[in-house]
């Protein structure tokens, strides 16, 4: 009976939410990904604290801008007191802008004074297919049981005129989503347009 | 290394000519060699040299790009950003927005990304008032990128003077008006936007001697349309339609916008599309679902009377009359594993449900019911079923020696397989009772429908449950006799009735000779259980001669089942099916006929019925006004509807007539819509 039982719930679990797209109020698949410290990262390790997934590439001029004027350290710094999980996810395949070795990662990390939990590296491009990030910077907000709560862009200075604009002016959608998570509400605007320059997969 | 920042002011080369500013990005902020791994130029021009107070005139900025490089359009698709110019303009004068020539489709694999190669022109109308003071000089602040793997932002500054005169033409008014032309305008034609499933369809009206090779929408803003799925054109007699998915990400636009492309051997040309859509509510949607699990559970219940259930449930449940003065019963053990079985068996249902609609097969409930294979064995099964309740045989006990799985003689596990047999049983019956609120189940997302089939099996099995809890709830039934050898007996009737009905539904689909095969097979089915039933000898080898003799009859029942349709079955199922015969009959009968030219692969053919032909008012005007309505189906090729789609000068479909009781047919339009339908049905006479 439990082998049937554990068979079926396998089944609940692999079949209807193999899309490669992740909808909102659906459960974001797990993956493994290596740190930058070398260590294998499984994200079901987080379960029971909202995750923030940040997918980057240091070379991208809208993610340049975003570290630059301090607003991603800032929305970093933000979930870190509020106690959730933040993933900064690298999915340029090698060769391509943004692919760096760990140790660059690293360097990266402290001379931009950056805050994440963890910098994980997906040269493959696997994870970032699985969410279908498509810019960097692309975000998502998981829920305490690991159902997607946010996708889209970090704020509202997207758009044309992007470079012209104050972020520290701008509406952080990051901030609002993790905000009202912690309240018990929903989220009141799930899903906006990501924008940056494309994720830079194999091809 | 060393960085250069290119600055080039080239201002005063003649007295009112156009000025050009070069600046190459600003590398204090994006310090990186990249951003001089492309040049790009931008220069601002003008279609005259010289204006007057009141007179309007076009500005452009010209971008020029390094080969294969490229800038975006106001949409940028999956990544990037179109440019933006920032006008500073004297008093007198005022701009438009940006007017955007149509733009090509960029893929960066595995993304889609939508802007100019090489060169643009992005063109600005400017109007000037009694205050504009000419001569004059404006300037425009642009910051733009310029992309190819990488992308480069870019900022530059550039003016331009134009003289007190009279509007004239420019060295550049001819590059300006071929941008110009690129830029969308307005589509005249009538159109419509529809939304099925996942899938939008846009369908409008062809002028005559319109002839388009190709087409493609360019939607304006985030979460309408899929970027990167391609899109299926399809043209019509006078008539097209595009089929586009729609985007994962739901946003719930309240309007279709964006631009159309279409190409033919003239070139590209770009038209604007604004069109309204239905907003669905999303609390509506959740209130909804609940309702839906309280049908569905209310379904399962009502489940256990129906005809295909019923006798099994009763008589399992007549045992339970035998504990019922018992005080340590055990009988709450066979209800929970009944329960096991049959949510189990509905969970696999749903799962293999969503898991093929996930893989994109178009799948509503009832579809056990469209295939002659699955009606022949719930044929048999039913068959089989009525016998034993008729003769003494007890499934799972002679039968189940014929398997060495089923020696495990538990009650336990019989109660488990009791559930999921009254799941199969069940399921003919759930197609014709159930079949559209299911239908609808399968539409909603995976986790709903799931839980809707979960609440169905839990429905079902409930009364079962209950009572070998609580067994003394019959007690207000007779002690257990010989009434209940009878009672059993005669639950194979309405078994018997499932089977006859089965049989029905099967006679439309498969011709005369498989139908008598199939009842064959239930007469071998039924000789080969009596055969087991008096198979009592005491000798070894006779039992298992007799065995053998089960077992092949047993086999040429299965061997006979029929495995595909046979070509008559669409034509006899309904009788709507066009012949000429039949409309010449209609005809003489003064009768007013719709007559239905479709195909499967016709996508409008599709939204048509979708949208306009199924709908309640439409089939409710049909019924009303006795029109006789009538399909051509031309999936497969037919001598007789290509001649008929001759005779009206068409080579293909859709084509719908509308024949009053005396004269001419009415051609109806290609596109139709519920209210054009009525108009036309209500009119007829």
């Amino acid at each position: 009976m439990i082998k049937i039982l554990a068979f079926v719930s396998s089944l609940l679990f692999f079949s209807p939410f193999s899309y490669a797209y992740v909808g909102n109020d659906d459960y974001a698949p797990n993956f493994q990904l290596l740190n930058t410290y070398g260590e294998e990262i499984s994200l079901n390790s987080f379960k029971g604290k909202r995750v923030v997934l940040e997918w980057t590439n240091h070379g991208c001029p809208f993610v340049a801008k975003h570290y630059k004027t301090g607003n991603m350290q800032e929305t970093q710094n933000f979930a870190k007191a509020e106690n959730a999980v933040w993933l900064t996810i690298i999915s340029s395949a090698p060769g391509t802008q943004g692919y760096v070795s760990p140790e660059e990662a690293n360097i990266l990390t402290s001379t931009r004074n950056a805050s994440p939990s963890h910098v994980l590296l997906d040269p493959t491009g696997t994870v970032g297919q699985m969410f279908e990030a498509k810019t960097t910077p692309h975000m998502y907000i998981l829920d305490e049981k690991g159902l997607m709560k946010y996708q889209g862009a970090i704020d509202d200075a997207g758009g044309r005129g992007f470079m012209f604009k104050d972020l520290m002016q701008s509406n952080n959608y990051v901030k609002e989503g993790l905000k009202e998570l912690k309240d018990g509400k929903s989220v009141t605007i799930p899903i906006t347009k990501p924008y940056g320059c494309s994720v830079k997969y194999a091809s | 290394m060393l960085k250069k920042l290119q600055y080039n002011f080239c201002k005063n080369i003649t007295k009112f000519l156009f000025l050009c500013v070069v600046i190459t990005g600003n590398p204090a902020l994006y310090a990186s060699e990249e951003h001089y791994a492309s040049n790009s130029t931008i220069t601002l021009i003008s279609n005259t040299e010289a204006a007057q107070p009141g007179d309007k005139f076009i500005l452009g900025i010209r971008f020029e790009l390094e080969k294969d490089w490229h800038t975006y359009w106001k949409n940028p698709g999956d990544a990037g950003e179109g440019a933006s110019i920032e006008w500073k303009l004297p008093k007198g004068l005022t701009a438009s927005e940006i007017l955007w020539p149509g733009p090509d489709r960029i893929p960066v694999d595995p993304l889609m990304t939508f802007g100019y190669n090489d060169k643009v022109v992005l063109l600005t109308e400017i109007s000037s008032d009694v205050e504009a003071n000419f001569p004059l000089n404006v300037q425009a602040k642009v910051s733009w990128f310029t992309c190819k793997e990488i992308c480069i932002p870019q900022e530059g500054l550039v003016d331009i003077t134009l003289a007190q005169g009279n509007i004239n033409s420019s060295n550049n008014n001819q590059e300006i008006y071929e941008y110009l032309d690129a830029v969308p305008t307005q589509f005249k034609q009538n159109y419509r936007i529809e939304k099925l499933d996942d899938k939008y369809f846009i369908q409008a009206d062809i002028n005559n001697g319109e002839h388009f090779e190709s087409m493609y929408f360019f939607p304006n803003e985030y979460g309408l349309t899929s970027y990167t799925q391609s899109q299926t054109y399809e043209k019509n007699q006078n008539s097209f339609i595009l089929e586009i998915e729609a985007s994962k990400a739901k946003l719930n636009l309240d309007k279709f916008e964006g631009v159309l492309e279409t190409s033919n051997i003239y070139g590209k040309d770009y038209f604007e599309i604004s069109y309204p859509l239905k907003i669905n509510k999303v609390g509506d949607e959740d209130q909804s679902i609940i309702l839906l699990i309280i049908f569905a559970f209310i379904g399962g219940l009502i489940l256990n009377i129906m005809p295909c259930v019923f006798p099994i449930l009763s008589i399992k449940i007549l045992r339970f009359v035998e504990y019922s003065d018992n005080s340590s019963n055990q009988t709450y053990k066979f209800g929970l594993f009944y329960t096991l079985g049959v949510v189990l068996s509905f969970l696999l249902i749903a799962l293999a449900l969503v898991a093929l609609k996930s893989s994109g097969e178009v799948i509503g409930w009832g579809f056990q019911l469209q295939y002659p294979l699955i009606i022949a064995i719930l044929f048999y099964l039913f068959i089989a079923l009525g016998f034993m309740f008729m003769s003494n045989l007890v499934l799972g006990s002679q039968l189940g020696q014929l398997s060495v799985a089923a020696q495990v003689k538990n009650e336990s596990l019989e109660s488990f397989l009791t559930g999921i047999l009254a799941v199969i049983v069940a399921s003919p019956c759930t197609a014709p009772f159930m079949g559209s609120a299911i239908g609808f189940a399968l539409l909603q997302p995976s986790v709903n429908s799931i839980f809707i089939f979960l609440s169905l099996g839990i429905g079902f099995a409930l009364p079962y449950l209950i009572l070998s809890i609580k067994p003394s709830l019959l007690s207000f039934l007779p002690k257990p006799g010989a009434w209940m050898e009878t009672f059993k007996q005669f639950m194979a009737f309405p078994m018997w009735a499932s089977a006859l009905w089965l049989l029905w539904v099967l006679s439309g689909q498969v011709d005369q000779d498989t139908v008598i095969l199939v009842l064959i097979g239930g007469l071998l089915i039924s000789l080969a259980l009596w055969l087991l039933e008096k198979n009592d000898t005491e000798i070894q080898f006779i039992k298992w001669l007799v065995r053998l003799v089960v077992l092949l009859i047993l086999s040429i029942s299965i061997w006979i089942l029929p495995t595909s349709y046979s070509e008559v079955n669409q034509q006899n199922q309904k009788d709507i099916s066009y012949s000429e015969e039949l409309l010449s009959e209609y005809r003489k009968n003064n009768e007013i006929i719709f007559l239905n030219f479709t195909a499967d692969w016709c996508i409008t053919c599709k939204v048509n019925e979708r949208v306009a032909l199924n709908s309640e008012k439409v089939e409710a005007l049909i019924t009303q006004k006795n029109i006789k309505y009538m399909e051509a189906d031309w999936t497969r090729k037919n001598e007789a509807i290509a001649q008929k789609l001759e005779e009206f000068g068409r080579s293909g479909v859709p084509l719908y007539l509308l024949y009053p009781p005396k004269g001419e047919p009415i051609i109806l339009p290609e596109i139709l819509t519920e209210d054009i339908l009525l108009d036309y049905l209500n009119e007829i006479r």
